[in-house]
């Protein structure tokens, strides 16, 4: 299974060879930005069960610091690295006393937590953010499309590196039940932060990504709530708590959203959310059970 | 030099002594029993003692160190395993994960192929071969109570706590939970059992502690146990003679 993954990377690698519309280009990159927000969201709330409603403070926070730092003259790479880091510093600082909250105590806390940085934002920057304008007299879209591409694949490979881990079945045991994870040798508050940290550095890394793809947006955009919500969207269609899942359900979302908004504008939001109820309540392990389940008959036929 | 010794152990829950100023000790290679009607403490006791709870006051060593207050995984981690009264396995986690998170996070930490021959070795041993690729949750309840004891098993303990591991079972699935226990005594596992099944907890247990309301209030052989007024009178009433 890992090969189709290796394999639809390589494809994307190819894609611009063939083509230069803008168009698709432009898919590309806001795919790359959907897999890498769902599959950073799946780390935490996929492998170790901590349904976060706040992942869309630590996208915009990347997106924040990476734009100012790179609106000042420092060059892209480097100014994506300190966004990194100040998500992880930011998610130490409040991870200590979010992981006290269990459950849906745990969603709303982080929601109000990153609601709260959307509004502190909003205030203090009111106006648009504009790429700087020698980045904009020669703004080319394939340079944007690799750096989207590697952050994806980054995301994608450390999740499958976790997934074979010890520390990844860790993860897995106390999303199944703390106590008898705590009760096997498992350290439940490391764990947790461990994913956290991870979890919202990669999302600090799709933010400095967005940053540097987008020419002008106001500085509280992407940490709005919608971002948290696609995430958890597209785990939930493709497969929470796989590899495959987030990738499947970010390509499923993103082509879906890109066909249905154009057709039907303000309804395709209402079209997701029924597909997110009918999803949970019918298959609860997304896209990728069709096809373990597809397998199963197969086999079973011959 | 005990095993395990409890000094004074005291735990409130509000207004409530759930274990009150309880001392015991556990020789290494024993079989000690926990015995004591409902509501007498003997779950807390064992929350108590695998760092589920922490004491209100007294002390708990391990091998002479003391572990009061340890986090549960350090806990487990210097050779302590427990089992729940509900069991609790990993139900997303197919029976052979269940037993590489023990093998993984135990006292002997296993990796790559040393832990998958290890867990096909704990999944046989336990009476579970061939159904290592199944999700836990497609388990029936004596396979998931098999799993859960292959899981403690797997973190390599000394000492191994059981509680209530034959609750709910059929007359022939506590027998062959009896054999499971006798197999473990015979490899010199030291266990704590606590036992609702009074006449399988005498059977198997070389020493009983008798805890009624939080106190203890007998120590001594199963035949000792059995006889003893105070024990009949927790579990019978006190009979009135003319």
């Amino acid at each position: 299974m890992l090969w189709a993954l290796l394999g639809l990377g390589a494809g994307f690698t190819a894609i611009p060879l063939f083509t230069e519309s803008d168009y698709l280009l432009n898919l590309g990159v806001q795919l790359f930005l959907a897999v890498a927000l769902a599959q950073s969201w799946n780390v935490l709330g996929g492998f170790t069960g901590q349904i976060t409603l706040g992942h869309a403070a630590f996208f915009g926070l990347g997106a924040l610091v990476t734009r100012t730092l790179w609106g000042n003259g420092v060059g892209i790479l480097l100014a994506i690295i300190p966004g990194i880091l100040v998500c992880i510093a930011f998610s130490l600082l409040i991870g200590g006393l979010a992981f006290r909250l269990r459950g849906d105590y745990f969603a709303i806390g982080t929601l109000a937590l990153a609601e709260m940085l959307r509004i502190i934002v909003g205030n203090l920057l009111p106006g648009i953010s504009t790429i700087p304008s020698t980045a904009l007299t020669n703004y080319a879209l394939l340079p944007r499309y690799y750096l989207g591409l590697a952050l994806a694949a980054l995301v994608v490979g450390v999740a499958a590196a976790l997934a074979r881990s010890r520390i990844g079945l860790g993860m897995q045991a106390i999303r199944e039940d703390e106590a008898a994870a705590a009760a096997s040798g498992v350290g439940v508050l490391g764990h947790k932060l461990l994913a956290l940290v991870i979890s919202t550095g990669l999302a600090g890394f799709a933010g400095g990504v967005f940053a540097y793809y987008h020419a002008s947006y106001y500085p509280q955009y992407p940490f709005s709530p919608l971002w948290s919500f696609e995430a958890i969207l597209m785990s939930f269609i493709g497969g929470v708590g796989t590899v495959h899942g987030p990738v499947l359900g970010a390509l499923f979302y993103t082509i879906l959203k890109e066909y249905l908004a154009v057709r039907l504008v303000e309804i395709h939001l209402l079209i997701f959310g029924t597909l997110f109820i009918l999803i949970v309540l019918l298959l609860p392990g997304g896209l990728v059970e069709v096809w373990t389940r597809f397998r199963r008959l197969v086999h079973r036929g011959s | 030099m005990a095993l395990l010794s409890l000094e004074n152990v005291s735990k409130t829950f509000g207004g409530v002594m759930a274990v009150k100023s309880v001392s015991l000790q556990v020789e290494p290679g024993e079989v000690l029993g926990v015995m004591g009607p409902n509501g007498s403490g003997k779950t807390t006791l064992f929350n108590l003692v695998s760092g589920a709870l922490v004491p209100n006051s007294g002390t708990i060593r391990f091998k002479g160190a003391p572990i009061t207050g340890l986090p549960p995984h350090r806990i487990c981690r210097q050779g302590i395993a427990r089992t729940f009264q509900l069991v609790r396995p990993f139900l997303g986690l197919t029976a052979r994960q269940n037993i590489l998170v023990g093998l993984g996070y135990g006292c002997r930490p296993l990796s790559g192929s040393a832990a998958r021959e290890k867990s096909e070795e704990l999944l046989a041993s336990v009476g579970l071969e061939g159904l290592g690729d199944r999700p836990a949750s497609t388990l029936t309840a004596m396979d998931r109570k098999r799993l859960d004891l292959a899981r403690a098993l797997a973190t390599s303990p000394d000492l191994l706590l059981l509680d209530e591991f034959m609750a709910g079972l059929n007359p022939q699935e506590t027998s062959e939970a009896m054999g499971l226990i006798r197999r473990l005594q015979a490899r010199g596992l030291t266990l704590v059992l606590v036992e609702h099944i009074v006449w399988a907890l005498l059977e198997l247990s070389q020493r009983i502690v008798v805890l009624s309301a939080g106190e203890k209030i007998a120590e001594g052989p199963p035949t000792a146990i059995a006889r003893d007024p105070r024990v009949v009178e927790i579990y019978l009433g006190s009979i009135p003679f003319p």
